[in-house]
């Protein structure tokens, strides 16, 4: 495996070449939580100076990469460096691409990717509940085997996170009207690649029973 | 065959070793479970079953038993059957490499289907042959750095010792041994930096060890997890392994911090039985359904 300081953007995040951008959007607030400072997970191993500079790799491989024109020039040079076989070195920041670039050549081999290239950030956990049953409890699970915060679902969703808190702490008769919470339900959802339409029947039907939807 | 480990002492090894187990006998397989905390067994406790003057894995040992089945005895799980480790000082005897692998050797033999260890806290060369002997070796921490460190420096010292273990008297096993003194003069930090440096000694036995050590897969299990956000340290353990350690690491599950898993062990009785609706059971379940399912 090259260091750090030689690996490709890809690498650094550690996702594919044809990663979508929701994949890299995932693995740069991951691989941003292992690098801060504060990261549990790096505390012991690295030094303060030494998360700071991967944290500056992972914002440079992040911008390039989210960036869909920066990210067909950059890919446009890896193509070109494997092409001409040229030694790996480390990349240059984003800004000089464009004036480095020339045109990719019209055919050559594709982008490989490095076995560290073939992570996934999803521990494949199962979203069925075993009881069929999708209440508060069940989509916290869901959320929480994705890694994603209530803040995030709120930001996609343009629903409160105190609603959002109410709906997985079950507190129904707290909840806004049903014609609300259906909204919300489908899309809180569709944020954790659900059925819409199965959590949110679910969910109401559970609400009803528990005297939620009244007044 | 199972291995439960990760440095730190109560992080949940004992827990989620009785409850794996469990999970499996409920199955309908065959299952043992042996403590191999020699110096601090309570592996009966967590499952029901009164210590006293009860055969131990010492009298295996120490030739008190011949026969290893005869030190496995029942507990109130069908299926599962549990081999004690020592209950106090005098059985705590050392072990041998020799008498380690003739064990292993034993166990294998024995008609289970499923062995899971419960390893012993810290480092010692009994707990890290335990775990690299097995097939799967389980490493649990929970989210906070002191318990991460404690994970790093088993892995590490696992690691250390697989490659020792393969070095046989070759030269470069100094190497390992100067590897392991983090403040070594070479700079070696991780055991990425050790292949690297064995390799600029000698570049064929570099790709031996490295073909060997393709083979040291350990499993992560985070426990005690609060929030997605301790959710996440797992794969960031993963990418630390993978990218700056050399290490194929395995994130396999997480289990949520849930009043149950205590309520459970003051009663004695695992928590897949006695609380099966619990968070903490339901994601016990899933890694056992994973682990199983390899």
């Amino acid at each position: 495996m090259r260091p750090l300081s030689e690996q490709n953007y890809y690498e650094t995040l550690e996702v594919t070449s044809d990663a979508s951008l929701q994949t890299i959007e995932r693995a740069y607030r991951i691989a941003r939580s292992t690098y801060e400072p504060t990261s549990a997970a790096t505390y012991s191993v690295f030094s303060e100076d030494e998360n700071v500079e991967i944290l500056r790799r992972v914002e440079e491989a992040y911008a390039v990469l989210s960036e869909a024109r920066l990210r067909r020039e950059y890919d446009a040079r890896l193509r070109r460096e494997e092409f001409n076989e040229r030694p790996r070195t480390p990349r240059e920041p984003a800004i000089q691409f464009e004036s480095q670039l020339e045109a990719p050549p019209p055919t050559g081999p594709v982008l490989s990717s490095s076995p560290l290239a073939q992570v996934e950030f999803d521990l494949d956990e199962p979203v069925e509940p075993e009881d069929g049953v999708y209440d508060g409890t069940v989509l916290r699970r869901i959320r929480m085997s994705r890694g994603i915060e209530l803040e995030e679902i709120s930001s996609l969703t343009k629903v409160s996170e105190i609603y959002l808190q109410l709906i997985e702490g079950n507190r129904y008769h707290e909840l806004p009207a049903p014609v609300y919470l259906k909204g919300f339900l489908r899309a809180f959802a569709k944020c954790l690649k659900l059925d819409p339409k199965r959590v949110s029947e679910s969910y109401m039907e559970r609400h009803y029973q528990r005297g939620g939807g009244k007044g | 065959m199972w291995a439960v480990g990760g440095g730190k002492g109560g992080v949940g090894k004992s827990v989620l070793a009785a409850n794996l187990a469990t999970v499996a006998a409920r199955m309908g397989w065959r299952v043992l479970l042996i403590d191999a905390d020699l110096g601090g067994a309570n592996m009966h406790t967590f499952l029901g079953v009164r210590g006293g003057t009860r055969v131990n894995l010492s009298d295996y040992l120490n030739d008190r038993v011949v026969d290893l089945e005869k030190a496995a005895i029942d507990t109130p799980v069908p299926g599962l059957r549990l081999i004690m480790g020592a209950l106090d000082h005098a059985g705590n005897a050392e072990t041998t490499r020799e008498q380690r692998q003739s064990m292993i050797k034993a166990v294998r033999q024995l008609p289970v289907d499923l062995v899971v260890f419960d390893l012993a806290a810290g480092t010692d060369r009994a707990t890290l042959d335990f775990f690299l002997d097995t097939d799967e070796g389980l490493i649990v921490a929970t989210p906070e750095p002191t318990s991460i460190e404690n994970a790093y420096g088993f892995l590490r010292a696992a690691f250390y010792r697989r490659l020792a273990q393969t070095m046989g008297t070759s030269p470069l096993r100094d190497l390992v041994r100067e590897a392991m003194d983090r403040r070594n003069e070479r700079g070696i930090r991780t055991p990425s930096d050790l292949l690297q440096e064995i390799d600029r000694l000698d570049e064929k036995e570099g790709g031996r060890f490295r073909q060997v050590l393709s083979s040291f897969r350990p499993r992560l299990v985070i426990n005690q997890v609060r929030d997605s956000e301790e959710v996440k340290i797992g794969f960031s353990i993963r990418s630390v392994c993978r990218k700056f350690f050399g290490i194929d690491l395995e994130y396999v599950g997480y289990i949520c911090f849930d009043d149950a898993v205590w309520r459970s062990i003051k009663e004695c009785k695992p928590l897949v039985l006695s609380y099966p609706q619990s968070d903490a059971a339901l994601y016990i379940r899933r890694i056992a359904n994973k682990m199983l399912e390899s």
